[in-house]
C-alpha cells in the first residue's frame, strides 16, 4: 500500500519520520490520528491501562515547533511510542512494585524523549497487581497477546502507537511479537540499560523495542542503546549505526541452523511453525545466504537453567513484596515466589554453570556462522478461554525456543514469517553474536524487502 | 508435588514469616512437582570443572 493511501496510525516509524522531516506531516496531526485510533478500538483491546493523551499532544506540539524552526533530532522525533507498564515513566511507575518507588523515567524512556519521541501512555502486561482485563490480539480478539509485554504487542500490531517498549526475562518481547505479527529486538544483555526497569530477574532482563518493520525497530534500539552509568551492567561497547548498517544484503552471510535443537522442541511445536520457519530460512538462502547445521549440546537444559535464574532472582528481588503478593498477587506472581523459595542455591549455582558452558558452545559455533535462525513459538496465539494462569510457567520448564537466549544474553529478533489457516501470525527468530544486532537487523531487514508478511494488517 | 517438597516449602515460607495462599498449594502442585523434577535433571549433567557464569568485574561501582 502506498504511504498516501495508508491510515496514519499504520504508517511505520520509518515512512512518518520522512513525512515529518520533510514537514508534510505534523507530529501533532499524527498524534491526533493515533489517539483517535485508541478511542475507536482499545475498548475490544485493552492494551493501555495509563493513556496520558494531553501530555502527549503537548509534547507533539513543542516537537511540531522545534521541528519547523529546522530543529530535527532524528528519526524518533513527534513519533507517537508507548511503553510497557514495567519501566518507569515520570509520574507513573512501574506497578509491579510495592515496596520501591519509581525513578522518574527510565533511562530508555529518557532517551526516546531525548531523540523527540512522543510519549502516549503506559502498557498493560501479565500479572498486573490488580490484574486489569488482558490485552486482546488484534488478529482475532478470541486470542491471546502473548506476554508479558502483552498491551506492547497490541497496540503497535492494532496502529494504537507506531512503537513501543518492552521487557523480556523469558521470551516477553519474542512472544507478544511473534503472536500479534509485529517485530521485537532484544538485544544483546548490557546493551540497552535497565536503570527504572522494575526487576523480575536482574541477569535476564533485557528492555527492546517492538514495531511494525525492522527499519523501525533499529531506529528505536538506536535511540534507547548505549553505556548508561545508572545500570552497573550496562556495556560501553560502541553503539552501531543501525538503520544504515541493516542495508547491505545478506549474500555470502552464514545462517546456522541448530537442528537438534529444534527436534527437541519438535514435539510440543505446531507443524506449521516448523514449515514457515524452515521457508524462511530457504527465502535467506535464495537472498544469498548460506545455511548451516550446526549443534548446540547444552541448549536442550537451557531453558529449565534460564528458569531457575529466573525464580531465585525474583525471589530475592520481590521478597519484600511477598507478604503481599501472596495475599493478593497474580498466581503467576505466586507461583513464582514459591518455585523461587524451593530453588536452593546449588540449583543456582548450577543454572549459572550451564550459562557458561552454553555460552562457550554457542561462541565456538557462532566463530562459523554469523547468525542462527529458528522457530519464535510453540504455535499460534492460543485462544482466551484455553489460557490458564500459569500457563506461562509450564512453558518455562520444558525445552522451549525463547530463554535460551536470555540465559546467554544474545541479541535476537522476532520477525514475521507468515500466518497460520485461521490467519495468526507466525515468526523467525534470529540469534545475533553478542553486540551484533546490525547482523540479525541486517537479515530480518533483507527477508522484509522480498516479503510482505509485515505489511499485512489486522482486521480489527 | 510430593509431601516432601510440600513440607520443604511450607516450612521455608514460615522461616520467612510467609503462609501460601489458601488453595495455592493444591492449585500449583502441577507446576511445583515439574519444575522440582527439573532441578534433578539440571544436577544430572556432567559440567566437569566448569564454573559460574556470571564473572566477578572487579571495575564495578555499582549505580
Amino acid at each position: 500500500m502506498a504511504i498516501a493511501e495508508k491510515p496514519l496510525h499504520y504508517l511505520t516509524i520509518h515512512e512518518a519520520q520522512k513525512l515529518i522531516h520533510d514537514r508534510t506531516l505534523s507530529p501533532v496531526e499524527l498524534t491526533r490520528a493515533v489517539l483517535e485510533r485508541i478511542d475507536a478500538v482499545d475498548g475490544k483491546l485493552h492494551a493501555y491501562i495509563n493513556l496520558m493523551a494531553d501530555g502527549a499532544l503537548q509534547e507533539a506540539r513543542a516537537a511540531e515547533t522545534e521541528i519547523s524552526r529546522g530543529n530535527w533530532r532524528g528519526p524518533m522525533h513527534g513519533i507517537p511510542v508507548a511503553v510497557k507498564d514495567q519501566l518507569d515513566v515520570e509520574g507513573a511507575p512501574a506497578r509491579i512494585r510495592q515496596h520501591t518507588k519509581g525513578v522518574g523515567d527510565a533511562t530508555a524512556v529518557r532517551k526516546l524523549r531525548e531523540a523527540g519521541a512522543v510519549m502516549m501512555g503506559k502498557l498493560a502486561m501479565s500479572s498486573m497487581p490488580d490484574e486489569p482485563p488482558q490485552p486482546r490480539n488484534p488478529w482475532n480478539t478470541d486470542h491471546i497477546t502473548g506476554g508479558s509485554s502483552t498491551g506492547s504487542g497490541a497496540a503497535v500490531c492494532g496502529g494504537l502507537c507506531l512503537g513501543s517498549l518492552g521487557e523480556d526475562t523469558a521470551g516477553s518481547i519474542r512472544n507478544p511479537s511473534a503472536f500479534c505479527g509485529i517485530v521485537g529486538l532484544k538485544g544483546t544483555y548490557g546493551r540497552v540499560s535497565r536503570y527504572g526497569l522494575a526487576p523480575l530477574s536482574w541477569s535476564l532482563d533485557h528492555c527492546g523495542p517492538m514495531t511494525r518493520a525492522v527499519e523501525d525497530v533499529a531506529h528505536m534500539f538506536q535511540a534507547i542503546a548505549g553505556h548508561d552509568p545508572k545500570d552497573p551492567t550496562s556495556s560501553s561497547a560502541p553503539v552501531a549505526d543501525y538503520a544504515s548498517a541493516i542495508r547491505n544484503d545478506v549474500k555470502g552471510m552464514v545462517v546456522g541452523v541448530p537442528r537438534d535443537y529444534i527436534d527437541e522442541c519438535a514435539p510440543r511445536t505446531h507443524p506449521i511453525v516448523l514449515d514457515l520457519v524452515e521457508k524462511a530460512i530457504a527465502e535467506l538462502k535464495s537472498l544469498g545466504a548460506r545455511i548451516e547445521t550446526v549443534t548446540v549440546p547444552t541448549l536442550k537444559l537451557a531453558t529449565i537453567a534460564n528458569a531457575v535464574i529466573y525464580y531465585n532472582e525474583f525471589w530475592a528481588a520481590h521478597k519484600s513484596d511477598a507478604p503481599w503478593v501472596l495475599k493478593n498477587g497474580a498466581p503467576q506472581r505466586r507461583a513464582r515466589i514459591y518455585l523461587g523459595l524451593l530453588t536452593g542455591s546449588a540449583d543456582y549455582i548450577q543454572a549459572q554453570r550451564i550459562r557458561s558452558r552454553c555460552r562457550a558452545e554457542l561462541a565456538e559455533v557462532f566463530s562459523k556462522v554469523d547468525c542462527l535462525a529458528l522457530p519464535n513459538q510453540a504455535g499460534p496465539a492460543p485462544l482466551v478461554k484455553e489460557v490458564g494462569p500459569i500457563d506461562t510457567l509450564f512453558k518455562h520448564v520444558v525445552p522451549e525456543y525463547h530463554g535460551p537466549f536470555n540465559l546467554t544474553g544474545l541479541p535476537t529478533l522476532s520477525v514475521p514469517c507468515g500466518f497460520s489457516e485461521n490467519k495468526l501470525p507466525i515468526a523467525l527468530q534470529l540469534v545475533g553474536k553478542p553486540f551484533d544486532e546490525v547482523t540479525i537487523l541486517r537479515a530480518g531487514y533483507t527477508y522484509q524487502q522480498n516479503t510482505e508478511w509485515h505489511n499485512q494488517r489486522p482486521p480489527i | 508435588m510430593d509431601k516432601l517438597t510440600e513440607n520443604a516449602l511450607k516450612a521455608l515460607l514460615a522461616r520467612e514469616g510467609l503462609e501460601p495462599k489458601e488453595g495455592d498449594l493444591e492449585q500449583f502442585a502441577e507446576i511445583i512437582g515439574l519444575y522440582m523434577g527439573n532441578l534433578k535433571t539440571l544436577h544430572s549433567v556432567d559440567l566437569g570443572p566448569e564454573e559460574l557464569g556470571p564473572v566477578f568485574r572487579p571495575e564495578w561501582t555499582g549505580k
